[in-house]
């Protein structure tokens, strides 16, 4: 290959050879210099026991909603649910809280620690410490409450204490239902042995 | 024309606790106004209120009761002092009772009948209106001047 005399054709002949070494370093540091990727953890494990699961099936935090036949909506959500054991149909849960909205805009919210929601029945059980918050300042514990989930009737199996905005009140039984007298509104009904304590401020 | 009755036995302190007991307490829940139905007994102190139904009247700012309407056979009672009518408001904070409809107040010996009677317990008088009649025995003596005009 005859010697080049002028500039031009040195430099293109350099530039021939330049180049591409140049392209051929910055093609291998692609793979030479880059993170390593380690293919094992690409997928996050749940780290959740496996044989217990299968052997006991168990849902967290489960949610259920649904509309009453009268137009209320019932959400319920707990920690965690078991479902019901062969032969019978009430699924269990913990730690229950429940909120029943009425189409006359209150609006009820139930705590419990424990509960089971019979599906056939469409009754749901709260028992433990149960405590019902009413849009109406009513705030009610006592240690057992059912609740339809078909229409709304929520009914306590005891007595309760309630701490009401006109102060504190007992009963040997409360329950949450459409009036019958008139249809569309809501009664909070207190029964047998009502008493209410109130404390003038002044 | 009215009759002042003097109420001896009705004066009492209105800021004492007033304990309301019923057989039913329904509660709306749309605006929260609560009924009490059923042999209704309302207590302060001494002073004792029966009556079917008392409906609960909320103080401006929620949290306290204003007034108490009882209705369905109201009977006011105290030491020696009993007053009958068809309906009655009692207001906690100035401790009136407005009782209206036949009332029929006795006092020992003595009865008074009206349309309308306005007892104020805070200063233990009360006024009778509306054709007010009165019995009493002469000869023994009256509990609290009763007059009428």
């Amino acid at each position: 290959m005859t010697a080049h005399d002028n500039l031009h054709s040195k430099l293109v002949a350099w530039l021939k050879v330049i180049l591409p070494v140049a392209a051929l370093a910055l093609l291998s540091t692609l793979f030479l210099v880059s993170r390593t990727i380690d293919p094992s953890d690409a997928i996050p494990y749940a780290e959740v026991d496996i044989e217990e699961r299968i052997r006991e099936p168990r849902m967290t935090s489960p949610t259920y909603a649904g509309v009453t036949t009268d137009g209320a909506s019932v959400t319920v959500a707990a920690d965690e649910a078991r479902p019901a054991p062969e032969g019978s149909d009430t699924a269990s849960a913990t730690r229950l809280r429940a909120q029943i909205a009425t189409p006359d805009g209150g609006q009820a919210d139930l705590l419990a620690d424990s509960g089971s929601l019979d599906a056939r029945e469409g009754l749901l059980t709260l028992m433990g410490a149960v405590e019902i918050t009413t849009s109406t300042g009513y705030r009610i514990t006592t240690d057992q409450v059912t609740s339809a989930l078909e229409r709304t009737d929520v009914q306590t199996a005891g007595p309760i204490s309630a701490t009401t905005p006109m102060g504190d009140l007992t009963a040997g039984r409360m329950t949450l239902g459409e009036d019958t007298a008139s249809s569309g509104s809501y009664l909070l009904l207190f029964q047998d042995r009502v008493k209410l304590i109130y404390r003038p401020a002044n | 024309q009215g009759a002042t009755v003097a109420f001896g036995g009705l004066q009492q302190d209105t800021s004492l606790p007033v304990e309301i007991q019923a057989d039913q307490l329904a509660v709306n829940q749309a605006d929260g106004s609560a009924t009490f139905t059923g042999n209704v007994l309302v207590g302060q102190g001494e002073m004792r209120l029966s009556a079917g139904e008392v409906r609960v009247e909320y103080g401006p700012e929620g949290g306290s009761i204003e007034r108490l309407h009882a209705s369905g056979g109201v009977t006011l009672a105290n030491k020696a002092e009993a007053a009958e009518s068809v309906e009655a408001v009692y207001t906690i904070a100035s401790g009136q009772v407005v009782m209206t409809g036949d009332v029929l107040l006795t006092q020992g010996q003595s009865a008074l009948s009206g349309q309308k009677l306005v007892i104020d317990l805070k200063a233990g008088t009360g006024v009778m209106e509306g054709r007010v009649q009165t019995v009493f025995q002469p000869g023994g003596s009256v509990g609290g001047g009763a007059g009428s005009e």
